[in-house]
């Protein structure tokens, strides 16, 4: 036990140390991902023009809060680890690290998790700007604070299984990170991205509920705005739990085959 | 002037070769066009689907889908000429390259922005070209309106290289701009919905700060007849200006050029 806690220790602080040497490049890559409020300022203005001020019983400012909390909860989910393995595979820089008596795999989610810990406060003092600017106004319920986290945090681990798995699509072709942005778009639409859940077609959220999307990015917004319970936390959880296990089985077989596969560059 | 039309050729026989190496690539290209246009559509197919929305920002649903057309279009355009070309000036810059650019008896600037293509991302563009079109053929568009549109787009692209222009030039004193050209499609996502759909504040900043509203509402707006003639005389002198301030930049920042081992 205690040498699994001394690899994730080192692991960690050598990917914070990196991570913190590119501290501008993760706020300029914070600052790009905008879909989010222009889809809030959109809407805000939407409801603003609409009879009665609302639309399906948002008004701009629970817009505001709505999606300032996919915002937020979106940088916590961001994911690049595709591109990474794209480029370890391609160029063989995959070769050294298969050496090691560890899975490749952790080094990436350390570096994943010591960059959150980077991007943590800026997003901290953007979101209390924006909120301000906007009018939204989040819950005060502590307990909404720490079920929206754990949500993120399995979420995160769900998405880094999946987006892990498309990156080593990258041993058998060369467009891995084209089917990472068809992906992504599935995850944007039905996390809630383009609008909350409840503004879909009924189709939509019936095939919805049944993956992991929505409960990474839209609930965890949802109880941050104090619009979802405590049980619908629960519930999922439940669901984000089981499709964790899911990924975690997928990246595993396509990790297996993928490297009976792999000849490195010069190999 | 023709060598000038003459180099353009030779570039771009020497790209396209290149890249037919890689045709598998066209295939992960295709979908990455496919999921820009699903972003930018989803976003107004949901805004349209609420019961009661008829107009989106006093915008029907086929001008909004002009408005995305043109985004996509634009879009392809930064990809298959800007993007190649001055992404490339911050590594030039770093490794000392710019050097062999500079050397040439051929005006730098022309050669930094020119020498590649990504035919790739055509697709981005023939989307781009067909959304606006059959967005077009639902609504009354003359003549004159078209002329007026094409011109005020040309204006738009202009402004894009500028600002894109701008952008990477600054390698030169910071070099490690890579990714400042995300920070630019990060506020040119705005460009997917007319900018009447923003609130009244970031309206002003999206037509007079950046000028995201020339580049995808104004050419709009000319083809469905709803422009004003400010706007529209606005638009060529916006671009004008910034092409001269950039080129001014340029000069300044190639001046200021010290190589890589100094």
């Amino acid at each position: 036990m205690t040498a699994i806690w001394r690899k994730a220790r080192v692991l960690f602080s050598t990917q914070f140390a990196l991570t913190t040497e590119y501290r501008a490049e993760s706020i300029i890559w914070m600052l790009s991902g905008t879909l989010s409020l222009v889809m809030m300022l959109v809407w805000m203005a939407q409801a603003a023009a609409a009879p009665g001020g609302q639309i399906r019983g948002y008004t701009p400012a629970e817009f505001a809060t709505y999606f300032l909390g996919t915002w937020a909860v979106g940088q916590l989910l961001v994911v690049w680890v595709a591109w990474e393995l794209d480029f370890e595979v391609r160029q063989g820089a995959l070769s050294p690290k298969l050496l090691r008596p560890l899975d490749p795999m952790w080094q990436h989610y350390a570096g994943h998790a010591a960059e959150r810990v980077v991007r943590f406060p800026v997003m901290l003092v953007l979101v209390a700007v924006f909120a301000w600017l906007s009018g939204a106004s989040f819950t005060r319920d502590p307990r909404a604070y720490l079920a929206a986290f754990g949500l993120v945090v399995l979420g995160f681990s769900a998405r880094f299984l999946w987006e892990y798995s498309i990156g080593l699509l990258a041993f058998w072709t060369e467009s891995s990170t084209s089917f990472q942005e068809v992906v992504w778009l599935v995850y944007a639409a039905l996390g809630g991205l383009f609008a909350p859940l409840a503004f879909y077609p009924g189709w939509v959220q019936t095939i919805a509920v049944w993956t992991p999307f929505p409960y990474m990015l839209g609930l965890p917004a949802q109880l941050l705005a104090g619009k979802a319970s405590l049980a619908d936390a629960g519930r999922g959880a439940l669901v984000l739990g089981a499709w964790l296990l899911v990924f975690w089985f997928v990246r595993l077989a396509v990790w297996r085959v993928g490297l009976r596969k792999y000849g490195a560059v010069g190999a | 002037m023709t060598r000038y039309l003459r180099l353009i050729r030779i570039f771009t026989g020497a790209t396209l070769s290149a890249q037919l190496e890689y045709r598998a690539n066209f295939f992960g290209a295709v979908l990455a066009s496919l999921g820009e246009v699903g972003v930018a559509l989803l976003g107004i197919a949901v805004l349209f689907g609420q019961p009661g929305t008829a107009a989106v920002g006093g915008w029907s649903f086929h001008q909004a889908l002009l408005v995305v057309g043109l985004f996509m279009l634009t879009e392809g355009f930064i990809s298959v000429f800007v993007q190649p070309n001055l992404t490339k000036i911050a590594e030039a810059v770093r490794t000392g390259s710019m050097d062999f650019t500079l050397l040439k008896p051929i005006d730098a600037q022309f050669g930094v922005s020119t020498r590649y293509l990504n035919m790739l991302r055509v697709t981005d563009l023939l989307i781009g070209a067909g959304l606006t079109v059959s967005a077009a053929s639902h609504l009354p568009v003359t003549p004159g309106g078209v002329l007026t549109a094409a011109l005020l787009y040309l204006s738009a692209l202009v402004m894009v290289y500028c600002i894109w222009l701008a952008l990477s030039t600054t390698a030169f004193w910071f070099v490690k701009t890579q990714n400042v050209s995300e920070l630019f499609s990060g506020v040119f996502g705005a460009a997917r919905f007319p900018v009447t759909a923003f609130p009244v504040p970031v309206r002003a900043f999206l037509t007079f700060v950046v000028p995201i509203a020339f580049i995808t509402t104004v050419p709009a707006q000319a083809l469905t007849g709803t422009l004003s003639p400010a706007l529209a005389v606005a638009s060529p002198l916006v671009a004008a200006a910034l092409f001269g301030l950039t080129r001014l930049f340029w000069l300044k920042a190639v001046a200021s050029y010290t190589s890589a081992s100094s």
